[in-house]
Order: C-alpha cells, then sequence, then structure tokens
C-alpha cells in the first residue's frame, strides 16, 4: 500500500506524464478498467485548463486554431501545470513556452501576441490601487527627484515588438472591421492599463516607452531618463515626466539611499 | 463588515450557485431567490469581480464553496491561499463555507480537480488535521461535501459516508450532502445510493446540493460525468426526496457550471426544489435524529 504523499505523485504523473501504469496498480476494475476511469480525471484536467487558457489568449487561438491552441495547451500543461488554485493567475509563461515550442516556429510573433493578452487579461483582473497624491510628490526636494523608485499602477504593463501586435489584436476583437493585415508594417510599443471597466491598449512613441517601461522595472528616475535619451536623444524629458503625471500612472515612490 | 454581522445559516430555502455569466443579469433585476452561493478562488484577486460581489452581498446572504484547499492532499495545506480565504471571508461574511473531500495539489502542480482519496486511517488522520487548521483560522465550522467519484482505490478500507461522519466526528465539522455526486458515484462505483444516505449522520448535514449530469459512453459502458451541464435527472430528484425525507428540510443549492443557460432556468429549477423543501417542511415529522 502506498503511502497518501507517493499514490498523489503517481497519480499525478498518471495524469500529466501519461506514466500510468505505476498508479494503475492501485485503482480497482469494477467492470470498467483502472485505465478507461484515469483517463476520464486526465480528460477533466486537460481540458478545463485548457479552456482556461483560451480565454486568457482568445487571440491566440483564433490565430493558429482552437485544435492547435488545444495541442500547444495539452502540451503546456504538462510541462507547467498551475502551482495555485486562483486560475486567473494562470498562463503568466504560456508566451515563454510558446517562444520554445518548435511547431509554433513559423509563427514568431504569436509569443509577443500571449504578452500582449497576458498584459490585457491581467488589467482586467487584478485589483486597482489609488494612485499617488500629487501634492506628496510636489514636496520632494529638487535634488532627490534623479533617485526616485516608483510603484506604478498594478494593471500596468509594457509590451514591445518587432511585430505589429496591436493592429493584429484589434483585428481579432469581436466586432472588429476585417482588415488586411501585413506583418512588415513594423514594430510596436505598448502600454496596457485598465481604464474604467476596460483595459485600454495605448501606442507610445519608443521614448515614452523607454521612461515608463524603465520605471516599471524599478529603475531610478535619473536611468529612466537615460534609457529615454538612449532612444530618442533630442526628447523632451520634462514633458514626458509630466506626463507620466498627468496620466496618473504612480502610486508611491522611494527614495533610492 | 465583519464575521458576526453575517446571516448565519441560510433558510432552509432553495438558492443558486451565482457564476460569472448570470452576475449583470441578477444584480439589475434581483430576483428574489433566497441565497447565493460562489467559488471563492473567483474573487481572490479582488478587482471587478469582487466589487460585484460586494454589491450582491448587500441584498443576499452568499455561501462559499471552495475548490482549492486541496484538504486531502498529503503535506502542509496551502498557507496562502487559506489567507486569501480568510481575507475574503472577513470581507464578504459568508452564511456557510465550504469544501471538498477531494484532493487537487501534489508536488507544487494544482491539477483544478476533484481527484479522488483513498479511505484509510492515514487520510483519515491528513484531512481531519486540515480541517481543523482550517476551522481554527477561519474561527467558524465548515461543510465537507462529498465527491463525484470515478474510480475507488484497491487499499480504501472504510466507506465514504462512514469515512465523512468520522471526519464530523473528530473536526466538528457539518457535511454538505451533494445528492447529485451520491447519485453518480454510487452508478459509476456500483454503490447503493439510499443505503449511502442512510449511513450519513442526520444531524450533520447543513447544505444540499443540486445539479446536472452527463451520461458518457467509455470502452462500452455508460459512465455518468458529474458536469454541472444540464438540469437535475429525475433520479437525482428521486434522491433528493429520499435524503428531504431523512435530513428535513436543509438549504439547498441548484449548481450549472457548463453550458450555462439563461438566469431563468437555473432560477426555475431552484424553484422546484423549493417546492419540494417546503413539502418537507409541512410534513414536519421527520426523523432528524440527533
Amino acid at each position: 500500500m502506498l503511502a497518501l504523499h507517493d499514490l498523489q505523485r503517481v497519480f499525478k504523473d498518471g495524469l500529466l506524464a501519461d506514466d500510468e501504469e505505476t498508479v494503475l496498480a492501485h485503482i480497482a476494475g469494477d467492470g470498467l478498467g483502472p485505465r478507461a476511469r484515469l483517463a476520464l480525471y486526465r480528460h477533466h484536467v486537460l481540458t478545463t485548463l485548457t479552456a482556461t487558457l483560451e480565454s486568457a489568449f482568445p487571440v491566440v487561438c483564433q490565430l493558429v486554431d482552437k485544435r492547435f491552441f488545444a495541442y500547444a495547451a495539452d502540451a503546456f500543461i504538462r510541462q507547467h501545470p498551475p502551482a495555485r488554485p486562483c486560475l486567473v493567475e494562470y498562463g503568466a509563461i504560456f508566451s515563454e513556452f510558446l517562444e520554445g515550442f518548435p511547431p509554433c516556429q513559423g509563427h514568431p510573433y504569436l509569443p509577443d501576441m500571449a504578452r500582449l493578452e497576458w498584459a490585457v487579461h491581467q488589467a482586467a483582473q487584478v485589483a486597482e490601487v489609488r494612485p499617488l497624491d500629487c501634492a506628496r510628490f510636489d514636496a520632494i526636494p529638487r535634488d532627490d527627484l534623479p533617485s526616485l523608485r516608483f510603484s506604478m499602477d498594478p494593471t500596468l504593463s509594457y509590451v514591445s515588438s518587432p511585430w505589429p501586435v496591436d493592429k493584429i489584436w484589434r483585428a481579432h476583437q469581436e466586432g472588429a472591421e476585417p482588415a488586411e493585415l501585413d506583418l512588415s508594417a513594423g514594430g510596436t510599443c505598448l502600454e496596457v492599463r485598465r481604464v474604467g471597466d476596460g483595459v485600454s491598449v495605448r501606442v507610445l512613441d519608443p521614448a515614452a516607452y523607454a521612461l515608463r517601461h524603465a520605471l516599471a522595472v524599478g529603475a531610478m528616475l535619473e536611468e529612466a531618463a537615460g534609457a529615454a535619451l538612449t532612444v530618442a536623444p533630442s526628447v523632451d524629458l520634462i514633458g514626458a515626466i509630466q506626463k507620466l503625471l498627468q496620466d496618473q500612472i504612480f502610486t508611491d515612490f522611494t527614495l533610492s539611499p | 463588515m465583519s464575521a458576526t454581522s453575517g446571516p448565519g445559516r441560510p433558510d432552509a430555502r432553495a438558492g443558486i450557485g451565482l457564476r460569472a455569466p448570470h452576475v449583470g443579469e441578477l444584480l439589475a433585476t434581483r430576483p428574489a431567490v433566497p441565497w447565493l452561493e460562489i467559488h471563492p478562488e473567483n474573487y481572490m484577486m479582488g478587482g471587478a469581480a469582487l466589487a460585484s460581489l460586494e454589491t450582491a452581498r448587500r441584498d443576499y446572504p452568499v455561501s462559499f464553496h471552495g475548490v482549492g484547499l486541496s484538504l486531502g492532499s498529503a503535506g502542509l495545506i496551502d498557507r496562502r491561499h487559506l489567507e486569501r480565504l480568510k481575507t475574503l471571508v472577513d470581507r464578504i461574511a459568508p452564511c456557510l463555507v465550504s469544501e471538498h473531500l477531494s484532493w487537487s495539489t501534489s508536488g507544487g502542480a494544482y491539477l483544478n480537480h476533484l481527484l479522488p482519496l483513498p479511505y484509510t486511517d492515514e487520510t483519515l488522520a491528513v484531512v481531519a488535521s486540515h480541517i481543523h487548521e482550517v476551522q481554527e483560522s477561519l474561527g467558524q465550522s465548515i461543510l465537507i461535501e462529498n465527491p463525484s467519484s470515478y474510480l475507488r482505490f484497491r487499499h480504501s478500507t472504510i466507506p465514504e459516508p462512514e469515512f465523512l461522519a468520522e471526519l464530523a466526528r473528530r473536526t466538528g465539522c457539518g457535511l454538505l450532502c451533494d445528492v447529485n455526486n451520491i447519485y453518480v458515484t454510487a452508478w459509476n462505483l456500483g454503490l447503493d445510493a439510499i443505503a449511502y444516505l442512510g449511513a450519513l449522520p442526520t444531524a450533520t448535514v447543513g447544505e444540499m446540493h443540486l445539479a446536472g449530469h452527463a451520461r458518457n459512453d467509455a470502452d462500452g459502458q455508460t459512465i455518468l460525468i458529474d458536469d454541472h451541464g444540464s438540469r437535475v435527472a429525475p433520479p437525482v430528484w428521486t434522491l433528493y426526496h429520499e435524503a428531504l425525507q431523512r435530513f428535513g428540510p436543509v438549504p439547498t443549492l441548484v449548481e450549472w457550471d457548463t453550458d450555462i443557460p439563461e438566469l431563468s432556468v437555473l432560477l426555475a429549477e431552484a424553484c422546484t426544489a423549493d417546492g419540494l423543501l417546503e413539502a418537507a417542511r409541512t410534513r414536519g415529522g421527520h426523523a432528524r435524529a440527533a
């Protein structure tokens, strides 16, 4: 008799790794054989998790068609099952998986589309945080400004791609006009954020993207400004920073030591 | 709102499981359904979902029916998940909190299914200790639901209803008697559904569930799948009638999770259950053993 811990491990392997034989020995036949009984559980696990991924990545699913999506999802679920029960959090690394999934190599824009869809999904789900009170910002001594680090609106994500993923994404939204899609139309820099009950996907110019993306990954204001200047040496930095405050994308800040 | 201002146990009437496609219509029309049940896992991120639940909570008692605690997993319970559940319980003040006699997590993987347990002394000790921990953390007793099963482990030594009865005795938890699950499990494993009902300690049953199931062909045999995707099947209504005879009128919930119909269809199913509850109330003299 297997201890519970070991039974659950071999049961999991029987569901996800197709290593059935060990667990089958512990399942009673009772008419229908153990293999068919275990398959009922596997079917439920794979189909419900596939449906979870489909709802988070509806455009990827449309782009590759539902059957191929299910094939990719099956491989993803077996390699990277959810770690926790809140399934709206499941799929964060699906884009990375697609990047390394050989059958997807003919669709190089798919991982970026998955990144964009995850950003949209996140923006719709996460709890909002009150924006930073501007009076607090105004009270910061000028000399301290370069070494500020910011916490950002948690619904925000920054996605850039060498492909026109925003145009493809828009063309696949419900009610969108059919459009000719030109993959050579060039890349895009996007800011994704919840606005009211909806999610906005907005194109940023490369300097604004560099500034905001750097701040979002924890850079000091001075470093982020440097990133923007590298992309566009003549950028109006003061204007770009004022725009950050107008857009209320900060929720808090800390002074770096 | 604190947990102590919650409405307590709902009346012995029939409520509905509230699912995302019905939230808008429910809030706009406020149908006269006596109570609602939700899966707390769908509200733990906060955001718009939680805001709509708080709005619904102003007009309806809300019960929490968890699917993520994995009470039957060997090893430690997921403390972060329990914390999130507690935060939500404190915020919404549910009238009931329930979970399943099953496991879903092994080696860091959450398998999104209510998986079957071997009914042994070891499992009993594991599940009882996890129920203790949850009840301690939430500061209230919970109900444990019998799962739908498609297989039985060879080394199980304790019949499921007796296993549930022993859990209730050891931990003080109540039982959520899912009538459809009893029917499905009894069919799939060749058990006697009426005898199953008879083996549950009546005083511990704090809620009942009803739902539809599907009939599937597997290797030439009919297997019932607990898909919550149709009306309650006639033999399940018959079994529910039996359960009411035995347990008396107990708060009852109709669940519908796949091929979700118009809200009115779900409400009509709850209405049917309500009629049977009303009949059980008027019959009165049921033998609700201590």
